[in-house]
C-alpha cells in the first residue's frame, strides 16, 4: 500500500513537472541593456540617452507577419503619446540589411527604425520570438515585456504606457 | 567570466554587504523593564522639529551612504588594477578639435590586425567631444613588445560627403601602462580633417 502511494505521488509530481513549463528567463525588473544602433535616417541612437523618458522598444523582423501588423499600431501609439514623453524605437533584427531598410522605408512609420545585424543585443534581451516589445521606465528599468501580437492587442500596451507616463 | 572577474565580483559583493553584517553583529537593545516607559514613539516637540533620535539616525544613514560610495570608488579602482594590471594595460583615448571639416560617426580600432573596438557616436556624444571632452574608447591588456594599432574614422567630411580615413601607429609596449590618444583636428590650409595617433601626454 505504502509503495503504491509513493509510486503514485512520484508519477503525479513527474506529470505536473512535465505539464508546467519551466519559467522562461525574463529581463523584466532589470536595467535595460544599453545599445547604440544606426537608424534609417542615418542617425545613431543610444538607448540610455532616453533616460528620463518612457521608452517602448519593439524588436521586429520583416519576414514575421505579427511584426508587420504591429508596426501601424505602434505608429498610432507614437503619434498619440509622443508629446506626453513616450519614445518608440523599432529595432530590426533581420540579417538582410538592404531589404529591411526598404521595408522600413515603405512602412513610413513616424518613429525611429534602427537596424541590428549582430547577435549581442538579441542575447542581452533574450530574444526568442518576434515581435518582442518591451517598455522601459524613466529610470531605465524594463517594466513590461510581451511577445507576439494579435490585431487589436495594443490596448495592453496602452494601459502599461499610461501607467509609466504617470509615474 | 574568467577567474579574475569572478574573484573581483565576489569581493565587491562582500564589501557591499559588510555594512549590513556589521549592523547585525551589534548587541540587541536591552529588554524593557517594568519601570521603563511604554514602547511608544516619543511625541514630537510642539515646534514640529524632528526628534533628536531621528536626527542622529539620519546622520548615521548619510554617513553610511557616504562610506558605501567611497568603498565603491575604491573597489572600482581596485577592480581596474586587477583586471588591467599596469604591466599589460593599454588605454586609448579620443579627442576632437574640429568643427568645420569633419562630423564623427564611428571609430573602429584594430590592434595587431584584430578588431578590439567599434564605437558608434550619437549626436550628443560627438558634440561632447567637440566641446573638449575626452573619451576612453578602449581599455585592454597587451603583452610586452611591438604592436600595431590601426584606427578607422567614419563620418561626414567637407561638403557633407561620406568620409573614411585611417591612422596607424607602431608602438612598443613596455612594462608600464601604455596610453595612446586618437586626435582629430582641422587642417585649415588644406580644408581637410587630420587624424593622428600619438602617445598620451
Amino acid at each position: 500500500m505504502r509503495r503504491a502511494l509513493i509510486a503514485g505521488s512520484l508519477i503525479l509530481s513527474a506529470a505536473m513537472a512535465a505539464s508546467s513549463p519551466a519559467a522562461a528567463p525574463s529581463i523584466v525588473g532589470k536595467e535595460a541593456p544599453d545599445f547604440v544602433l544606426r537608424g534609417l535616417d542615418g542617425r545613431n541612437l543610444r538607448l540610455s540617452e532616453f533616460r528620463g523618458q518612457v521608452v517602448l522598444v519593439n524588436f521586429w523582423s520583416r519576414s514575421d507577419g505579427d511584426s508587420r501588423q504591429l508596426m501601424p499600431a505602434l505608429d498610432r501609439i507614437n503619434i498619440t503619446y509622443q508629446r506626453a514623453g513616450l519614445v518608440v524605437l523599432g529595432v530590426s533584427v533581420d540579417d538582410d540589411l538592404r531589404r529591411s531598410k526598404e521595408f522600413a522605408a515603405a512602412m513610413g512609420v513616424s518613429y525611429p527604425i534602427l537596424f541590428d545585424t549582430g547577435t549581442k543585443i538579441g542575447k542581452d534581451y533574450l530574444l526568442q520570438k518576434m515581435p518582442m516589445t518591451i517598455l522601459v521606465d524613466r529610470s531605465g528599468v524594463v517594466r513590461y515585456s510581451a511577445v507576439g501580437f494579435k490585431r487589436g492587442g495594443e490596448s495592453v500596451y496602452l494601459d502599461q504606457i499610461r501607467e509609466l507616463l504617470r509615474e | 567570466m574568467n577567474f579574475k572577474h569572478r574573484m573581483v565580483s565576489l569581493m565587491v559583493c562582500g564589501a557591499l554587504l559588510s555594512p549590513a553584517w556589521m549592523a547585525m553583529g551589534e548587541t540587541p537593545p536591552a529588554p524593557a523593564t517594568a519601570d521603563a516607559p511604554a514602547a511608544d514613539a516619543p511625541a514630537p516637540p510642539a515646534s514640529g522639529a524632528p526628534p533628536a533620535e531621528l536626527k542622529t539616525l539620519d546622520q548615521e544613514v548619510q554617513g553610511l551612504k557616504k562610506d558605501v560610495v567611497d568603498l565603491n570608488k575604491d573597489l572600482f579602482v581596485l577592480q581596474e588594477q586587477l583586471l588591467f594590471p599596469a604591466n599589460t594595460q593599454v588605454a586609448l583615448y579620443i579627442s576632437m578639435d574640429v568643427g568645420t571639416f569633419f562630423a564623427l560617426d564611428s571609430v573602429t580600432v584594430k590592434i595587431d590586425n584584430k578588431e578590439v573596438k567599434n564605437y558608434l557616436y550619437t549626436a550628443r556624444e560627438a558634440d561632447a567631444l567637440l566641446k573638449g571632452g575626452v573619451q576612453q574608447i578602449y581599455l585592454g591588456n597587451l603583452k610586452v613588445g611591438k604592436h600595431e594599432l590601426v584606427a578607422f574614422f567614419s563620418g561626414k567630411g567637407p561638403v557633407e560627403r561620406d568620409y573614411k580615413r585611417g591612422a596607424t601607429i607602431n608602438f612598443d609596449k613596455g612594462v608600464g601602462a601604455k596610453y595612446l590618444e586618437l586626435k582629430i583636428t582641422d587642417r585649415v590650409p588644406k580644408h581637410q580633417p587630420e587624424f593622428m595617433i600619438k602617445d598620451w601626454e
